[in-house]
């Protein structure tokens, strides 16, 4: 949990000093500690200069064992310094920051905890003086008491778990930020493993100067961003917020997960309406009018994230289901009717072609496609998408239940599934979202001796997202993940985005 | 009587007051190009006669008294008042109804009002929130809004999708839509209110909670109009010191 400062009188943040800390060349961590070095830890893979400047000598020979450059001062470090990472105990925190202004730091995160957040009278005030020491110089400052900067091109981590690639920024990326460290970590690497590319996460905490909209601006300016997510508890300035996620929303989607309720206090009220406006109901207006996608948990988060980042703005809302039973393909066709999407019938003659390949003993394809029987055949789940693509019924695209007992016993068969998927989607410029049930029955059958059905589960999955399609365990999470793209787009057309 | 707005604004601060009473509120919005039913203020029977006369019938009278917040539960709202001896008689036995069940409430008089056809009922309110400012809010009347708090709320100032988006997203949007043989209403009537609500609080800023309640909305091509509030609530915030 994280204190909310009042709004008044903000310090303004410097953009092209807040610029360096998040793409910063030159990383000091201040006060790391063993025997976990968080810190250090996480950058061993870093692409820039990195020093350590502890005085502790009990610290100082694990530092250097990890090869890393310990000095005894700030003062010490040499060149530009564009990020000073403080760890510190808080009553040194000040003095610390006075080094970072005197050394010329663009800025400080500071991981240091115990702030205005305990509510106790020495956190309080060693907040005030640190106000003080960074209004005079204008230093941006983020945190305290949370991970600070993930940035993937230059391998700068707050946690091992994030991953490191050089990707051209040019692809673009997810960006995320978070209140708190622990779902800024959960939302990356939950990010990663759905097969989303996580380009920057920032972990802002108190928010003392550095808040979420100045982040939010810049990275809504950030052209190697083209996705956000947000974790919040609250927000400071409430306007500027509402008005920063609907510009960013008409460039790029934003998701939003808020956890807990705000500390905005009371009010008196001496209307009906006051009387009915709780906090939960203008939150969630304020987040559908600025044009943000809503999420309700992690999970939820990562599901949306995941869809938007993997699929093509679909034309329409009529889909076509394929499963590999009857029974699932009554299932799936449920979860996205009720989502809000159409499941139309084919017309003749995409019937006619079906007919000439399709296994109708113990399957059928009226839409939704019960095709187990039929796709055993290597290459009909290609010949059936050629038909749904050719038919101006389906403007959706395509859901589809992979089955993981298929990616067990036949490999190679699954591959070409994956092949005849991504081909549909490039030819046909719908998206495609694909299922993967954790079904006791179908896991049991996957049992090997050499491999855990868990794995087997894992690895069928990572070749899914890996094809860039967005993998779901259940139809309800995949319809309403795909739900979230639909809205998204309809809301950007009809406000003129980009 | 009709005030001119900054007026009815100055005459309640000049009295220490920040709830308007329902004539002033309807004054208020009105001259912003609300649709209220129109309601003037009635200080004797006599005058309460005149003005019914002058609207034509029937009319509705209210006990006019900013101390009685459920003007009803006190005998303080007659309908369908069908001629002028049944407004003067009505005045009388409003004025004694109030004074039975809330002695020492001060009374203003009687409002009388042009009775609106029975349309389907809605609520439209402001409130301000303390992180967003000003909420516009639209509902259903009844239980909709009683019990299942079946409303939507967006910031000001509404987009017309804003609008567009509040009437449709609501559970009860069937009942707007219509049930049963029952013709809609219209729509575009309310998503034009909301906008005018949205623009008066603009204009407003003194103004920090509003209920317009309840809301009558019609069909398309209805006499009576698309959509016309007949009960009206404004709040101003504290005066602040010069």
């Amino acid at each position: 949990m994280t204190a909310v400062p009042p709004a008044v009188g903000r310090m303004p943040v410097d953009r092209a000093r807040l610029d360096r800390m998040l793409n910063p060349r030159t990383v000091v961590v201040v006060g790391e500690k063993g025997p976990g070095y968080q810190f250090l830890k996480s950058q061993l893979e870093y692409r820039g200069n990195l020093y350590s400047v502890q005085i502790d000598e009990k610290e100082i020979p694990g530092i250097e064992e990890m090869g890393v450059t310990n000095l005894s001062s700030l003062g010490d470090v040499p060149g530009e310094v564009d990020l000073v990472i403080s760890a510190v105990p808080r009553p040194v925190v000040p003095l610390i920051t006075r080094q970072a202004i005197a050394r010329g730091a663009a800025g400080v995160h500071f991981f240091t905890a115990g702030f205005a957040e305990t509510g106790d009278e020495q956190g309080l005030a060693l907040q005030e003086q640190l106000l003080d020491l960074l209004r005079e110089d204008g230093m941006p400052a983020i945190g305290p008491n949370c991970m600070g900067v993930y940035n993937r091109a230059l391998g700068l981590r707050f946690h091992p778990a994030q991953d490191v690639g050089g990707d051209d920024p040019e692809e673009g990326s997810l960006a995320i930020l978070s209140q708190s460290g622990t779902h800024g970590v959960n939302l990356t690497v939950g990010a990663q493993r759905a097969g989303v590319r996580v380009g920057r996460t920032i972990s802002f905490g108190n928010a003392l100067v550095v808040s979420e909209s100045d982040l939010l601006a810049y990275l809504r300016d950030d052209a190697s961003t083209n996705a956000i997510a947000i974790y919040l508890e609250g927000v400071r300035e409430g306007r500027r917020f509402f008005e920063l996620l609907r510009e960013t929303a008409r460039l790029k989607p934003v998701v939003v997960w808020r956890g807990g309720e705000s500390h905005a206090g009371a009010r008196a009220v001496r209307s009906h309406t006051g009387s009915l406006a709780s906090e939960k109901a203008i939150w969630d207006a304020m987040v559908r009018q600025a044009g943000a996608t809503p999420a309700g948990s992690l999970d939820d988060a990562v599901d949306a994230v995941a869809a938007l980042a993997h699929t093509d703005a679909p034309s329409g809302r009529r889909l076509a289901l394929i499963t590999m039973t009857g029974g699932q393909s009554v299932a799936i066709t449920d979860e996205f009717e009720r989502a809000g999407f159409e499941v139309p019938e084919l017309g003749a003659a995409s019937y006619e072609t079906l007919a000439q390949f399709y296994n109708v003993i113990g399957g059928s394809y009226r839409n939704p496609f019960d095709a187990g029987g039929t796709i055993r055949e290597l290459e009909n789940l290609g010949r059936l998408l050629e038909v749904v693509e050719a038919d101006p019924a389906i403007d959706g695209g395509v859901a589809i239940d992979l089955n993981v007992r298929l990616f067990a016993d036949e490999p190679e068969q699954f591959t070409r599934m994956l092949d005849a998927l991504e081909r549909f989607r490039e030819q046909s410029g719908q998206p495609v979202i694909a299922t993967l049930h954790v079904l006791v029955a179908t896991l049991q059958m996957t049992d090997r001796e050499d491999e855990s059905r868990e794995a087997v589960l894992a690895r069928a999955r990572e070749q899914i997202v890996g094809r860039g399609f967005a993998a779901y365990p259940d139809f309800r999470r995949a319809a309403a993940a795909l739900r979230r793209v639909v809205d998204y787009q309809e809301w950007r057309s009809a406000t003129g985005g980009a | 009587m009709s005030e001119a707005p900054a007026e009815i604004v100055a005459s309640a601060r000049a009295a220490g007051r920040t709830l308007l009473s329902e004539v002033e509120s309807k004054a208020l919005l009105a001259a912003a190009g609300i649709p209220v039913t129109e309601a003037r203020l009635a200080t004797s029977p006599g005058e309460a006669a005149a003005i019914a006369g002058e609207f034509g019938f029937p009319v509705v009278l209210k006990i006019a008294s900013t101390e009685v917040a459920h003007k009803s539960d006190v005998g303080g709202v007659l309908v369908g008042v069908a001629d002028e001896a049944a407004a003067g008689e009505g005045y009388d036995g409003i004025v004694a109804a109030v004074g039975r069940a809330a002695p020492g409430a001060t009374v203003d008089g009687v409002s009388v009002q042009r009775q609106a056809e029975a349309g389907v009922e809605g609520i439209v309110g402001v409130t301000s929130d303390p992180q967003f400012g000003p909420v516009v809010m639209f509902g259903l009347g009844g239980i909709f809004v009683e019990v299942l708090k079946d409303v939507a709320f967006r910031l000001v100032p509404l987009a017309p999708r804003d609008a567009a988006q509040m009437v449709r997203e609501i559970r009860g949007l069937p009942v707007l839509e219509g049930t049963r043989g029952q013709p809609g209403v219209d729509l575009e009537a309310l998503e034009r209110l909301l906008l005018s609500v949205s623009a008066f609080i603009e204009a407003h800023p003194e103004v920090v909670e509003l209920d317009l309640n309840p809301v009558f909305a019609y069909p398309v091509g209805h006499p009576a109009g698309g959509a016309v509030a007949v009960d009206a609530r404004v709040v101003l915030g504290e005066a602040v010191p010069a």
